[in-house]
């Protein structure tokens, strides 16, 4: 054994070198702060650089495509009057203030869809920064260095908000590039960055206020869907706009870049970070490490139900998420259903139909028409869901639960098989309900609708969803640690270029790589039969592969 | 038939080489303390015996079963205590129970609940709001009620007291009366020392020794202490005897040949003077260190 080097030089005091050290000089709170973001953001480097690229790609084929589509005055007029009259559309994109100019256009499309993306990045972002950290025990580990909990938590923020600033340059490099002024593009940008930043700031409070992830995740994304549908209202119903204000995704409509920009506005998502901040700091100072304000109920008389089998006991543990979904895609139904009834063909000639076609959304003009639109949107959820519960599925692994499981007599292809098939189910069920509920809406305002068009136009969710679900399971067996992100990435990919991959002009053959260019528009078109078995088809192949490679692979910790 | 048995088993993780051609044996009945640093590939070789990594070559059999090609029927034989505790949180430990016992069969509940009393549990608890250590009984209760032939146990006492140690072992004594067979993976030698029949020192993923505690005793060095009634004399040096002063009127020997010659030379250099005299075996520590270099677990170059 050595002894330490000179560097530990005898104190003034000359205390024999085995003596305690006196207490080190403690390193200055800058330095504390720089060291752990920097940690922190080496956690979050690889959703950060993921989100990176999905907000300059996205901030750059806005302004590309339209100008590509609509090369003329007279077709972005068309363009805009059908779509100014249109409520229904307005559900999805926000409200256009000036869909006329580039700038405008794009900053409807950021302002209204990538804004929600921007939320939700923000909630993963301060729960995986605080309340992540705090459940594996490694916030614990921090708070016995020499630091108060004030600079923990300001250095795990300030982290989330060099990921928020990551955000808005690259938007705003996105919108740069593709020929949009630097002013505008940077200001256009701050209506995501602050969205970004207001649910960051939701994303520690909830992490005070939740006793584990879990529900911290679940309350922070509940937080993004009440936004999103207090805004939907918003700007659907006439009377309601001031609703706006409610909603910090309202905020980022009524910045209104391109449009008569309101900068006075970035006051309310700046003061409503900062409330929830130094609320969520405030909480984070007094309370117990390791627990919420909210109550954990950490004992129970014993329910044995759903522990008969691995699958039984998959099913019991994702119940909850399950119900979340069904809940979350089934409220979006009914008012999807409900503002159906207020398209309509009148004034919409033919020409603009065929400028909506452009988009990929088929023809929208009618109430059957819009229903056909926006079910490609319960299609995208049905495959996350699929992606999200093989994701449950690595986590068990990742957790080495699935080691005491397999350890005991109960096989891997059982375990995984039974896995997929509740995912499956998951997804019949989501599908079904999305079906139902729509028709629900739509009878409700006396649309035209049978039940059983409806429900095959659930069922038509299925086909790309099972495609992912084989495709997720195949990346799980084959590399575990990337599999969400292989996962979530395809899926992603695919829906995005279904959406711009027209816009853009691509040839036919690039357009049909997606396997959201094969699912037909029901209930206006047919149910695409053989388009749908090939995807049944390939999704099976990769599943049956999937399990063949699970068999004879390692099991693979976090 | 042996409860365990591997041929030339290696296992290869990248560069890293975790399992070096291990061929183990542990007969039916037998408890086998299985000893070795961390990360000399003591619980590479549970997850290969348990089918849960793939060997890179060589094999694995439990009850002649092979562990790779059919895990189910192998684990049908074996109850197994991972060295941590990952369970469900979600799940109270009375739910776990069931949950495993269903998954196995053949769970033994009046002994269960013997062992439940003896480990103080509390089975309404949440899996997440217990400590390691309670998880740690958790998953030690579950395995040992259902009196599998084989026990597979990876550290098991890691995160116990010392009262939860002692009834530890007392059930190991009750599972090797009732004929069953343990694997022990351990790096507490008194643990080993007081309840296996055999023991294995894994080093660097090879066995680099095997053997009884008796057979393992006559390798090691035996220690033998003397004080004097005056200064301790100066011995002439003897073959295969290491001597150190153990204070101002004491000597103690490393004795590694016959202690004959020791013996003839202390009665020549003042066999008058010599107060006490103590002789003991050496302690599985200390074959154990005898294997290390004992500075930070690496290797010394002759083995």
């Amino acid at each position: 054994m050595s002894t330490p080097a000179a560097s530990a030089a005898p104190s003034a005091s000359g205390a024999p070198a085995d003596a305690p050290r006196a207490p080190s000089p403690a390193p200055s709170a800058l330095a504390l702060v720089g060291a752990l973001a920097r940690r922190a953001l080496r956690d979050a480097r690889t959703r950060t650089l993921a989100f990176t690229y999905l907000f300059a790609i996205y901030a750059y084929i806005q302004p590309v495509g339209f100008r590509h589509a609509y090369p003329t005055l007279a077709g972005r007029l068309a363009f805009v009057h059908s779509f100014a009259g249109n409520d229904a559309i307005r559900l999805f994109y926000g409200y256009p203030y000036n869909a006329v100019s580039i700038g405008g256009y794009s900053a409807w499309r950021v302002g209204g869809t990538l804004a929600i993306a921007a939320a939700v990045f923000g909630v993963l972002g301060g729960v995986r920064a605080l309340r992540t950290e705090e459940d594996a025990g490694r916030a614990e580990l921090v708070l016995a260095g020499a630091l108060t909990r004030r600079t923990a938590f300001v250095s795990a923020m300030g982290a989330v908000g060099a990921g928020v600033v990551l955000l808005w340059l690259a938007e705003s490099l996105g919108f740069l590039l593709a020929g949009l002024p630097a002013g505008e593009a940077a200001y256009l940008s701050l209506a995501t960055a602050t969205a970004t930043a207001t649910f960051a700031a939701v994303g520690a409070l909830v992490s005070q206020l939740a006793p584990s992830k879990r529900i911290a995740l679940e309350l922070g994304t509940a937080t993004v869907g009440v936004a999103l549908l207090v805004r939907a209202v918003a700007d659907t119903s006439s009377g309601a706009g001031w609703l706006r204000w409610l909603s910090p995704l309202g905020w980022a409509e009524e910045l209104r870049p391109f449009a008569g920009a309101r900068p006075l506005v970035l006051a309310l998502p700046l003061i409503a970070t900062g409330l929830l901040l130094a609320l969520a700091a405030r909480i984070a100072a007094r309370r117990d490490i390791g627990t919420g304000l909210l109550p954990a109920r950490d004992d129970a008389d014993p329910r044995l139900r759903l522990l008969s089998s691995p699958s039984a006991q998959a099913l019991r543990s994702e119940r909850a998420s399950l119900l979340v979904w069904a809940g979350s895609l089934g409220v979006f139904a009914l008012v999807l259903g409900l503002v159906s009834a207020s398209i309509s063909s009148a004034g919409i000639s033919k020409g603009i139909r065929e400028e909506f076609a452009k988009l990929g959304t088929g023809s929208i003009a009618t109430p059957t028409g819009y229903l056909s639109f926006v079910f490609i949107f319960f299609v995208l959820a049905v495959s996350l869901f699929a992606c999200a519960q093989v994701g449950a599925a690595r986590q068990e692994e990742a957790d080495e639960r699935l080691e005491t499981l397999l350890a005991l007599p109960a096989s891997r292809v059982g375990w995984l098989g039974g896995r997929l098939l509740l995912a499956g189910a998951g997804a019949v069920a989501l599908s079904l309900t999305a079906g139902v509920l729509t028709w629900a809406g739509a009878a409700a305002e006396d649309v035209h609708i049978s039940l059983a068009r409806m429900l095959e136009a659930g069922a038509n969710c299925l086909p790309a969803a099972l495609l992912f679900l084989g495709l997720a399971a195949l990346a799980y067996a084959l590399v575990p640690r990337a599999s969400s992100g292989v996962a979530y990435g395809l899926v992603t990919v695919a829906f995005l270029w279904q959406l711009v991959g027209a816009l853009l002009g691509a040839p036919k053959l690039l357009l049909e790589v997606t396997p959201f260019a094969h699912v037909g528009a029901v209930p206006t078109q047919p149910f695409r039969g053989p388009a749908a078995a090939v995807m049944v088809a390939i999704g099976l192949l990769a599943a049956g592969a999937a399990l063949a490679a699970f068999r004879r692979r390692d099991l693979l910790g976090a | 038939m042996s409860a365990i048995r591997t041929e030339g088993l290696s296992k290869r993780y990248g560069r890293t080489l975790a399992l070096d051609k291990l061929d183990l044996e542990v007969r039916e009945g037998e408890v086998y303390g299985y000893l070795g640093p961390n990360g000399a590939g003591k619980t590479t070789t549970i997850r290969l015996l348990l089918g849960l990594h793939r060997p890179s070559a060589g094999r694995a059999q439990l009850f002649g079963v092979d562990a790779w090609r059919d895990p189910v029927a192998a684990h049908r034989r074996v109850a197994y205590v991972a060295g941590e505790p990952f369970l469900w949180p979600a799940l109270t430990s009375a739910e776990t129970f069931a949950f495993l016992a269903r998954l196995h069969g053949g769970t033994d509940v009046a002994y269960r609940d013997v062992l439940v009393e003896r480990f103080q549990l509390d089975t309404r608890k949440k899996v997440r709001a217990l400590s390691k250590g309670n998880r740690q009984k958790v998953q030690l209760v579950a395995a040992l009620a259902t009196r599998a032939e084989l026990l597979l146990l990876d550290e098991p006492t890691s995160g116990l007291d010392p009262l939860m140690e002692m009834a530890f072992r007392e059930c190991v004594g009750e599972a090797k009366e009732r004929g069953q067979t343990i694997l022990l993976s351990s790096h507490i030698l008194s643990e080993v020392e007081a309840v296996c029949d055999r023991v294995g020192i894994l080093r660097q993923g090879r066995l680099v020794d095997e053997g009884t505690l008796e057979q393992l005793r006559h390798l090691g060095a035996q220690t033998v202490e003397v004080t004097f009634a005056g200064p301790a004399p100066t011995l002439p040096q003897l073959a295969g005897v290491r001597a150190e002063s153990a204070g101002p009127n004491a000597l103690r020997f490393e004795v590694l040949a016959d202690i004959g010659p020791l013996i003839t030379a202390l009665a020549q250099a003042g066999g008058d003077s010599i107060k006490t005299l103590t002789s003991r075996e050496p302690s599985l520590e200390e074959i154990f260190l005898h294997h290390y270099d004992g500075s930070d677990g690496r290797v010394d170059a002759g083995g």
